[in-house]
């Protein structure tokens, strides 16, 4: 029987759709919240030994309980390693980490990503955290995926401030240029996982139990009509949220 | 050498008061530590206390104690990577300070700002790297120049160095002389701390000299480099200290609610900061139950024991 992600919460859906795209024995560099949460259904099921570093400088940790900031205690504790924010941001210029994960408040069809402003920086409607280390991950790390709930005021055509550079023909060529990370290569909604594309997002397909319809809708960008059918989620995997109870309570 | 033989040293040990009077001045940029863990709370609200004005705070990862320090009307610059209240929100402070165009900023992201304070903290002028080439940049970094490599010509940012004045930290133990152990999360503490010209830390316990020479590797900052030393056990709550006491999650999320009224942040600081005026008095305040469930969280002393 196929596993039903309808009756998983937003944020699981996002987390086990984001964990089909980490690779067993990749090193990822991943933020708090749903990027980490996916980086441990992964490590829970098929990348066992998926290696998770986190900007506050910890290495090979799988909390169980859910981290507030990547300095927490439940991300320090049962860790393998502890070292300096230096290292580790290090370690991904040198292109030593293979995939980063990472969420904003607007996204646009390049993979261009705002998590400093709404409205003009200098006037701003909205001030929010800014960067943190979402502009260096971003320009450095070889594979970025992207995480989003589908909420359609966070889905544009242009983004309010561009903090984390996507894949846009100009940046592209400078991020060739100047040998920086290829940057955004997918987008993952709690509803269908879409591909990076010379035109931008261009969809995979739905998540299981979900339409085409459903998984377009209020997309402002033309994503195709994808090019697979649905997108299963295997027993493994499904069987992992339970690990994670924290995921299911949310919403 | 004789082991009878002894060296008269100066101890680094001093109240908390003067170490702040002494060496934080009016329009200091002032590094604050803790990347999450050991955030230097009690000795920063005593910042506050003095009404030590003009402020620049900096550091990469920002939390709850820039709000308050904001909030508190100290501060006119930041210098930083991130505001907020991590796994919670925004900084509801720092959020209003901008909007009515009371706070300078000076933005930057968590890499450029600790490779600023590698810069700063290594005497070089700047540090080549890859990152702040493409995306939307705020004005001030705008004005950084870029570099190209004289052996590859490849573009590169020359991100510039960041010296503060003066930083305040927390760590688990020192000598009286000032030698500083930390374990556990660094973040960029140890960078920020270095960076600076002068050095402010507060620990949870003074140890004699003979307990830092047995594990002289967790020793960070040298006493030499250290202008003063103040014993304060929970000085880092709310946040945590590995080996001590967990984080109490429950004071970020409650704090989010109080911050965004005025009138509500305005008697939290009345209450958890101006009234205050000893160590024994913040602990009595966070509560006998709450220090115990503290002591024996992650991270805490139980977590370690089992």
């Amino acid at each position: 029987m196929m596993n039903d992600c309808r009756t998983l919460s937003q944020n699981a859906r996002i987390a086990v759709l984001a964990a089909r795209d980490l690779q067993d024995e990749k090193s990822c560099f991943v933020g708090i919240g749903i990027p980490s949460d996916a980086a441990c259904l992964a490590k829970l099921s098929h990348a066992p030994n998926l290696s998770m570093i986190y900007e506050s400088g910890v290495i090979g940790t799988l909390p169980y309980s859910p981290a507030m900031s990547t300095g927490s205690p439940s991300i320090a504790y049962n860790s393998d390693m502890i070292t300096d924010s230096f290292t580790v941001f290090g370690e991904l210029q040198a292109g030593r980490i293979d995939i980063g994960l990472l969420s904003a408040a607007q996204v646009d069809a390049f993979g261009n990503l705002n998590s400093t402003v709404i409205g003009p920086y200098e006037n701003p409607k909205i001030r929010m955290v800014g960067s943190g280390g979402a502009h260096d991950i971003a320009c450095l790390v070889p594979e970025l995926i992207i995480l989003m709930p589908h909420d359609s005021r966070r889905f544009v055509n242009d983004v309010d401030f561009i903090t984390s550079p996507g894949a846009n023909k100009e940046f592209a060529e400078t991020r060739l240029k100047n040998k920086l990370g290829s940057g955004p290569v997918s987008l993952i909604t709690d509803r269908a996982r879409f591909y990076m594309s010379k035109d931008g997002w261009k969809l995979d397909a739905p998540l299981a139990g979900y339409s085409y319809d459903e998984a377009t809708e209020d997309l402002p960008w033309d994503v195709g009509k994808g090019i697979n059918n649905s997108i299963t989620i295997s027993d493994d995997l499904f069987n992992a949220i339970r690990y994670l109870p924290y995921l299911e309570a949310k919403n | 050498m004789d082991n009878n033989f002894k060296i008269s040293k100066k101890t680094k040990i001093v109240s908390l008061e003067s170490a702040i009077t002494d060496n934080i001045k009016p329009g200091n940029i002032v590094f604050l530590g803790g990347f999450g863990h050991a955030i230097p709370f009690y000795s920063s609200h005593e910042i506050i206390r003095q009404n030590i004005k003009d402020l620049t705070i900096c550091r990469s990862g920002a939390d709850i104690l820039f709000d308050q320090m904001i909030a508190s009307g100290i501060v006119s610059k930041v210098i930083f990577g991130y505001i907020g209240n991590p796994g919670v929100g925004l900084s509801h402070s720092f959020r209003k300070a901008v909007k009515d165009h009371k706070i300078l900023l000076e933005e930057w992201t968590n890499y450029s700002l600790i490779l600023r304070l590698h810069a700063g903290r290594m005497g070089l002028p700047f540090i080549p790297s890859k990152i702040l080439q493409i995306g939307d940049m705020p004005d001030n970094i705008k004005y950084m120049k870029t570099i190209k490599c004289p052996y590859t010509d490849i573009d590169m940012s020359a991100i510039p160095a960041l010296v503060p004045d003066v930083a305040v930290i927390h760590a688990q133990q020192a000598d009286e002389f000032g030698n500083i152990q930390m374990w556990g999360v660094d973040g960029d503490t140890i960078e920020g701390a270095l960076a600076s010209n002068k050095i402010i830390v507060s620990v949870e316990r003074i140890v004699d000299n003979s307990e830092i020479k047995k594990f002289p590797d967790r020793t960070v900052i040298p006493a030499h480099r250290v202008s003063a030393v103040v014993e304060l056990p929970w000085g880092a709550y709310p946040s945590y200290v590995t080996d001590f006491y967990s984080r109490d999650d429950k004071h970020y999320i409650e704090y989010d609610k109080i911050s965004r009224e005025p009138d509500l942040l305005n008697d939290y600081i009345d209450e958890w900061i101006r009234n205050i005026q000893s160590i024994e008095e913040y602990i009595k305040l966070i509560g006998k139950k709450n220090l115990k469930e503290l002591q024996n969280g992650m991270c805490g002393l139980k977590s370690n024991d089992e």
